[in-house]
């Protein structure tokens, strides 16, 4: 962790001196409304002085190549593409006109330096178009870190794009199995580095982190009756924040990160209620007859989806935030449950029953329009990316439930296999 | 009918209606399918319901029911310890409908049971555990299991156990009995499950 520190403290001193960010991203939000294709970036590779660590180098190079070619927002121009290239060294001018001859939109272009233990990386996105540069940056960090370094820019130049952060540094908690009970667990969002987060050996459950990354919500069943905790997960601090009776469960943080939903009750009964996140009096926000769980707060802070059965099957419903305002949202459903609303805050993905199975659904509230997403077995548990571009959920597709990423082209790839994973919550970056 | 099902006071009076239609052919006002005998002489007597819509509660038979002289089992002889005295199986699980927590008339006659044994050592103390199929996401069936925990707690309750002696819990999926993914396997896994916790 120690070695993080002077990667930090560059990339704030780069981002104060770069002109600022949000005149950038007027411009270049543009680019990626949905539908339309990936914006084609050429990487020719960054030439190293001489002093920079060679493998860590490549790493860097790799990793940013790997990391740019995954998401729905950026591509890199085909390698098939970059062979006709004929760099000019002569002249820059001509060479980013070939660039954008060949379908790059835009040009990463920069070099590598480094000395002792530091790799440094300067980076220039021209915009073939208009012939200007549209971002530069200095990346500074151990040798250690270039993978970090390239995962770093990857998510920049996303963000940049979509105005959204990228996913190369995000994280997802989960529910596995694998230890011998439902656990907690973390890793990062290709389904590496693995790590157990709590060992109640009991049953844990619900995951959800806070916008920012430093806390996660869960239920635990770790003193008999379910319970809400939280705890810091670079710091294993846990402190209980709900016993009331009931079930606990299904904590979601309002974007503030000020607030947590949950669901609980008396005798029988499950309603959404709501509790400071640093802990306090929960207050109950809806009164339905019956069973209301899985809150999900809006990204705009101002509503709540959440299941009712109030209509008889399970169903999804919205309310503003202070419980006021009720109304269904989904008609056409056996079953809805699980919501989960996307970055943009104008799709909900939920999951479905199509002919006696799970499937992720997403509702669109501008038309009020659905739309099915099925694939072979039990599709369920729908979690958006932290760019809102791609869904994370969990099939029974191959056996046991595992947790499946869908790629820019839709396609699912499975990201856990040991065990029974489940309940995926996709955080930016864990602080 | 949904709201119905949901309606408690409503709910008790269907059951009761139809314990009505079933059981007492002399429209008796009679609730439970148990006790058997001489235990409804106060419900005999009792005025007829005087019309629809009433609310018809049951006999609420035998109050004090230490000491049962038929049940020829006191809370003295009950196996000392907790295991053994959970493994003999004195209390019935009851069993529920796919995506229900209203207790089936099987159900009602199961709990019927457990309300007698219950009365006949008011000493022991129970928990009740909700338990779901996989027919619903994990955390609906959290709040499923938890409805059909205290669907059971109100009926014993109704049926004159004391309410303090029972605790509930919903484990909803979490704790399969069956881990299998047939009907056969689902409908053993919709249930309530007593655990004796105090003898």
């Amino acid at each position: 962790m120690k070695q993080r520190i002077p990667l930090v403290c560059t990339l704030a001193l780069a981002t104060a001196l770069a002109p600022p960010a949000a005149a950038q991203e007027e411009v270049y939000l543009k680019v990626t409304s949905p539908g339309l294709t990936r914006v084609m970036i050429a990487l020719p590779g960054f030439p190293a002085r001489p002093g920079t660590d060679q493998a860590a180098a490549a790493s860097l190079v790799a990793t940013l190549r790997k990391d740019l070619d995954e998401t729905a927002a950026v591509g890199l121009v085909p390698e098939e593409n970059a062979r006709l290239v004929v760099v000019d060294p002569g002249n820059p001018t001509l060479t980013r006109q070939r660039w954008r001859a060949v379908g790059a939109q835009f040009l990463l272009d920069g070099s590598l330096a480094g000395a002792s233990n530091q790799i440094v990386l300067e980076v220039r996105l021209w915009d073939l178009t208009s012939g200007e540069i549209a971002y530069s940056r200095r990346l500074q960090g151990s040798v250690g870190l270039a993978p970090t370094i390239a995962h770093t820019l990857a998510n920049e130049l996303v963000h940049l794009f979509t105005g959204r952060p990228g996913p190369f540094l995000s994280r997802f908690a989960f529910v596995s199995d694998r230890s011998g009970s439902k656990e907690i667990w973390v890793m990062r969002w290709d389904g590496t580095e693995a790590q157990q987060l709590t060992s109640h050996r009991s049953i844990a459950l619900s995951p959800a982190w806070s916008p920012d990354g430093d806390w996660l919500a869960f239920t635990s069943f770790l003193r008999g009756n379910p319970q809400l905790f939280i705890l810091r997960p670079t710091q294993g601090y846990l402190k209980p924040l709900s016993s009331l009776p009931g079930v606990n469960s299904s904590p979601s943080f309002s974007p503030d990160g000020k607030l947590i939903a949950f669901a609980a009750g008396d005798d029988g009964n499950t309603d959404v209620w709501v509790v400071p996140a640093e802990g306090g009096t929960p207050e109950r926000l809806t009164h339905t007859i019956g069973i209301s769980t899985q809150p999900a707060w809006s990204p705009s802070g101002r509503q709540i989806v959440f299941t009712s059965a109030v209509g008889g099957t399970p169903q999804l419903y919205v309310m503003d935030t202070e419980g006021t305002n009720i109304r269904r949202l989904t008609f056409e459903d056996k079953f809805a449950d699980e919501a989960a609303w996307a970055p943009d805050g104008v799709r909900i993905a939920y999951t479905t029953l199509v002919e006696g199975l799970f499937q992720i659904a997403i509702l669109d509230l501008r038309t009020n329009t659905r739309s099915v997403v099925a694939g072979p077995g039990n599709n369920e548990s729908p979690c958006w990316s932290p760019d809102g571009t791609v869904l994370a959920f969990v099939s029974n597709r191959t056996g046991a439930k595992q947790i499946f990423m869908t790629d820019p082209a839709g396609r699912p790839r499975q990201i856990t296999t040991e065990g029974n994973n489940v309940q995926p919550a996709w955080v930016a970056q864990v602080q | 009918m949904s709201r119905l099902w949901t309606n408690k006071p409503l709910a008790l009076a269907l059951c009761a209606c139809v314990a009505f239609t079933f059981s007492c052919a002399h429209r008796k006002a009679v609730v439970a399918p148990e006790p058997p005998s001489e235990a409804s002489a106060e419900a005999k007597t009792a005025p007829q319901p005087p019309g629809e819509g009433t609310t018809v509660v049951g006999p609420e038979p035998r109050v004090a029911a230490a000491g049962h002289p038929e049940s020829g089992v006191t809370t003295s002889e009950l196996p000392a310890d907790l295991e053994e005295l959970n493994k003999a199986g004195y209390l019935k699980d009851a069993f529920f409908d796919t995506n229900k927590s209203e207790l089936r008339p099987d159900a009602r006659e199961t709990l019927a049971a457990d309300a007698a044994w219950l009365k006949e050592h008011p000493t022991v103390k129970i928990l009740i555990e909700g338990h779901c199929d996989e027919h619903n996401t994990a955390e609906y069936n959290l709040a499923l299991g938890w409805r059909r925990a205290n669907a059971a707690k109100d009926y014993l309750v109704s049926l004159a156990v004391a309410a303090d002696r029972i605790a509930t819990i919903s484990y909803g999926e979490e704790r399969p009995f069956g881990t299998c993914h047939d009907e056969s396997c689902w409908s053993q896994n919709r249930r309530v499950h007593f655990v004796i916790t105090a003898r």
